[in-house]
């Protein structure tokens, strides 16, 4: 049978339409299912067959979430952290990409080079853990906020977005006698709020994501972030275990597995509000990466 | 910008050097800005970067940073070691399969969804999809492997208690544990998260292309695939080969999706483990979990040294073929 044009273009449609909407489907449900698991009694949800919807709701996971000491301060340090971590990290990387915006800067070049060459080459783990434990970092607080203050990615991102902001206002600022700092914070960073947005997701996310230094440079249980827990609960239960014994062990129908599902979706949250609204910024943001990298 | 005035002589000179300093100092809070810079860069960038002496020595944790300098010399001690270790055939293999893997499918995966949304009409449907398809490369590889967990695992997984439930098996698939399964799930894992993202490069590749060629293709009478294969294709094809180029060089971490660590952590465990250990894990586990420092730091050298030699090759291949390059 021969198949005209438009038919076979719009057989391609269909086609094109069906397996886009499988993909969709493949990356929605799992986190639909995670949802509806955390609304679920946990005990219940150890006989399987819940698939659209929560069979027996419930808000216990997450007040014990909240009541479990372990899991309820790990969540605070992980806000602490996001927050701590994505303020000062764009507030000393826009400061330090200001300075080298300048393009009549003395050293400008040595200064890049020095920039250039530590984005490229890093001493690995081991040496990065010897020195974190000399300046005192290691199980404090710091180890997740000041060695990620300076991003080298956004760095450079940061000096040709502001290259782009018209000389003219810094000039007229200069005139009425303001200092750098000044101009920096009352002006350039005002001027700078695509950048700032697209900045603050990705050192957010990384923040908030982040379980590698709380699994290498942190042994106080006090200073755990969420994603560490949940890799915690992960790795022990990656060895086959006896999920019965974890239902018995389990009061107002709550598993540990039902909790960290409840965790799951407490550390998805934020991030499914938050990126879909800065879209417009991370694709301009990638964009400009790759074409400078 | 250059000096104003080009003067000759010892007068000259040091006429220079005070204008230098004239406006070294009028500059000088932007040099302390980009100074906190430098200092930063000292000490968590640099400072680590000697550290790899240790790996050619017998260095002990408790002599601090001085002991990398003052600690005994053992030449290549450790890399032999390393090299001589019962697991190095089975570590570097998996190291190798699971980035190659991830060259073959996760870098062309986000090229056939590039095409594909490209060939969508409906804005809103395209612009929905596009959404969705970024949201897993936000998630961290906990949750990832959470949602794994969840979907597979042999006593909790929704998989398995379906098809059981079905009769279609009649014990649970083993997928998280079994070392025969851990390759396909790791590289189907990395293409699940990533193919979205790295969705948006390509995309733009394809909008820069001339809507004029469509147009005249389409009345010299060409298909929708004729289109795809002679102007679609042939416009990304610079993209391509930039970002083909890119994945090579981070190839050892896992190429653009660089998830190679992560993933071998978090769904290795000790069954799975003869396919699950790569060079990461395993200068992870000797170094900061046994504290052998210095043999750690040495294998962490050679996968730096190969990377290392990766980026600069596949650099030069991409100034000569297509111009564009790193640096």
């Amino acid at each position: 049978m021969q198949l005209s044009q438009k038919q076979k273009d719009r057989f391609m449609d269909v086609l094109v339409y069906a397996l886009l909407a499988i993909l969709t489907l493949s990356m929605l449900y799992p986190f639909y299912y995670v949802l509806i698991l955390s609304f679920n009694k946990g005990t219940d949800s150890l006989l399987g067959g819940v698939y659209l919807w929560p069979r027996t709701f419930t808000f216990e996971n997450y007040a014990r979430f909240l009541d479990d000491p372990h899991w309820y301060r790990a969540f605070l340090v992980t806000i602490m952290r996001t927050l701590a971590g994505t303020a000062l990290g764009v507030l000393f990387t826009c400061l330090v990409a200001y300075g080298l915006s300048h393009r009549d800067l003395l050293f400008r070049k040595s200064y890049f080079t020095v920039i250039i060459f530590a984005m490229y080459f890093s001493g690995g783990l081991i040496p990065y853990y010897v020195v974190l434990r000399s300046v005192g970092l290691l199980n404090t607080f710091g180890v997740y906020v000041i060695p990620s203050i300076l991003s080298t990615f956004f760095l450079l991102i940061a000096i040709s977005f502001f290259r782009e902001i018209p000389s003219e206002l810094k000039e007229s600022a200069h005139m009425d006698g303001a200092g750098e700092l000044v101009i920096f914070y009352r002006i350039m960073l005002p001027v700078s709020m695509p950048l700032i947005a697209t900045m603050s997701l990705f050192l957010g996310v990384g923040q908030w994501n982040s379980w590698l230094d709380s699994a290498y440079f942190v042994q106080s249980e006090g200073l755990r972030t969420l994603a560490f827990r949940m890799m915690e609960v992960i790795n022990k239960s990656n060895a086959p275990m006896d999920a019965i014994a974890v239902a018995n062990s389990a009061s107002a129908g709550v598993t540990s597995y039902s909790l960290q599902v409840a965790a799951m979706v407490i550390s998805i949250a934020p991030i499914v509000c938050v990126y879909p609204f800065l879209q417009r910024f991370f694709i301009q943001g990638i964009m400009l990466g790759s074409v400078k990298g | 910008m250059e000096l104003g005035t080009r003067v000759t002589g010892t007068t000259g000179k040091t006429e220079a050097r005070a204008q230098l300093w004239k406006r070294f100092k009028k500059q000088k809070t932007l040099h302390l800005f980009v100074g906190l810079g430098m200092i930063f860069l000292l000490v968590f960038a640099y400072t680590p970067m000697f550290g790899i002496l240790m790996a050619f020595k017998q260095y002990s944790i408790s002599t601090g940073i001085k002991g990398i300098f003052t600690s005994e010399w053992v030449g290549l001690k450790h890399f032999k070691e390393f090299f001589n270790d019962y697991q190095f055939g089975m570590i570097v293999r998996n190291t190798l399969v699971l980035s190659l893997l991830k060259v073959f499918f996760a870098f062309p995966a986000p090229i056939l969804l590039a095409i594909l949304l490209s060939e969508v009409k409906n804005a809103q449907f395209k612009r929905f999809v596009q959404t969705v398809s970024y949201l897993p490369h936000f998630i961290s590889w906990v949750v990832v492997a959470g949602i794994a967990f969840a979907f597979l695992s042999t006593d909790v997984g929704m998989v398995n208690k379906a098809l059981l439930g079905l009769g279609l098996i009649d014990k649970p698939l083993d997928v998280l544990t079994n070392p025969n399964y851990f390759w396909g799930f790791a590289t189907g894992s990395a293409v699940w998260k990533e193919m979205g993202w790295w969705t948006i490069i390509f995309l733009a590749a394809i909008a820069g292309i001339n809507p004029s060629l469509y147009e005249a293709a389409q009345i010299d009478g060409a298909g929708r695939l004729a289109r795809i294969r002679h102007i679609t294709f042939p416009g990304m094809k610079g993209t391509i080969v930039v970002v083909l180029i890119l994945t090579i060089g981070s190839i050892l971490g896992g190429g653009l999706v660089g998830s190679n660590f992560e993933q071998a952590f978090l769904f290795g465990n000790s069954i799975n483990n003869p396919t699950s250990e790569i060079v990461q894990t395993y200068a992870f586990k000797v170094g900061l979990r046994d504290g052998r420092f210095s043999y750690a730091a040495a294998i962490d050298l050679i996968q730096s040294v190969i990377s290392v030699i990766l980026i600069f090759s596949s650099n030069y291949i991409a100034k000569r073929t297509s111009g564009s390059s790193l640096f």
